[in-house]
């Protein structure tokens, strides 16, 4: 029983020393070699939908209730974009806030009406635990986000 | 060995086998099927504090001022302005939101819960790779012990006698269920 014991903690130390590794992966492998800035993504959309781009920043916000999400910071001030996987493809943990990622996707570009701003308020209202004032909606709103299946975090201890 | 021998046997052995993943897989089950209602990762958990406004300036200056008021010897893993108001920064258990006129900071912590944190991870598949292989062979132990359970008596108690009726329930219970949910 002793043996079987020290076994199981000796495996469980093993992976704990492999998920303190410096760099984490999460999903596919990342394949491109050149990383666009979030900016230049900010100051031409168009130029960049449907494209598929490798993008670098701290991670700023984490999808609360599934983790399918993580928003970058820009190399500007006041910019962001966020990185979207479908749901349990990676599940990023909220403990990733601070670190910086580099992810890489497909770029889309949505323009939501106030109608849908307003009901995906509600939502992140309840996913983020955050209140939502509809006054903040006051026209049409260009949403650029990255969907893809790769990522890497740096120092990432796994929790 | 007549087959119904090897049949308990292998259902007893792959069921001692199954015991680890079965509490994993079921706990965190309960859990994730509440995820509606709370986080079951983390604890998240939001406090205020309230310090002399920051004057707005360069981004450095304003992380150094910011710490010397909120009192943090620690520098942050990075930092963030949302917004021209707004300075975040980012450490390893917590992320303090700064209003840069104002003052009024919010402190958000998020806490890996334990023993259900690493439950869900495994149960959600995160670490792929491996983990998928021992998944996809604990699906198919479950398989194995539900054919084989089925065996394992026999006689009024076996799959001729009750048996059979509580097989018929648990097998007519998601088709029915499914069958509502289709034409509710």
């Amino acid at each position: 029983m002793r043996r079987v014991f020290t076994i199981a903690v000796v495996l469980f130390a093993c992976a704990s020393l492999v998920l303190a590794a410096g760099v984490k992966k999460y999903g596919k492998d990342l394949t491109l070699k050149e990383t666009t800035k979030i900016s230049a993504i900010h100051a031409q959309p168009d130029a960049f939908t449907g494209k598929k781009v490798k993008v670098q920043g701290p991670i700023v916000e984490v999808c609360e209730m599934k983790g399918c999400w993580i928003a970058l910071g820009s190399d500007k001030e006041f910019q962001t974009i966020r990185f979207k996987v479908d749901d349990g493809v990676i599940v990023f943990p909220m403990t990733a806030k601070g670190l910086t990622a580099t992810v890489e996707g497909v770029v889309t570009v949505e323009t939501l009406s106030v109608e849908q701003q307003l009901a995906q308020g509600k939502e992140m209202e309840k996913e983020m635990n955050k209140p939502f004032d509809p006054k903040t909606v006051k026209g049409p709103k260009t949403v650029i986000m990255i969907k893809g299946e790769a990522a890497e975090i740096q120092d990432a201890a796994g929790r | 060995m007549n087959w119904r021998r090897l049949n308990n046997v292998l259902h007893r052995d792959i069921g001692y086998l199954a015991v680890g993943l079965s509490i994993v897989y079921g706990v965190s089950g309960v859990a994730v099927n509440h995820k509606a209602d709370w986080n079951p990762s983390y604890r998240v958990g939001k406090t205020f504090q309230q310090i002399d406004p920051v004057a707005a300036g360069d981004r450095d200056g304003m992380v150094r001022e910011a710490l010397e008021k909120l009192g943090i010897d620690q520098a942050p893993r990075s930092a963030f302005r949302p917004n021209p108001e707004t300075l975040q920064l980012f450490f390893r258990q917590a992320t303090y939101s700064i209003d840069l006129p104002s003052g009024a900071v919010v402190i958000e912590a998020a806490r890996a819960r334990p023993v259900l944190f690493e439950f869900n991870q495994l149960h959600l598949n995160t670490p792929k790779r491996l983990w998928t292989v021992v998944a996809d062979l604990y699906a198919v132990a479950l398989v194995a012990l539900a054919v084989t359970g089925m065996f394992v008596l026999k006689g009024r108690t076996g799959i001729t006698g009750r048996g059979a009726w509580l097989t018929a329930v648990g097998v007519l219970l998601p088709g029915l269920y499914w069958v509502y949910y289709l034409y509710r």
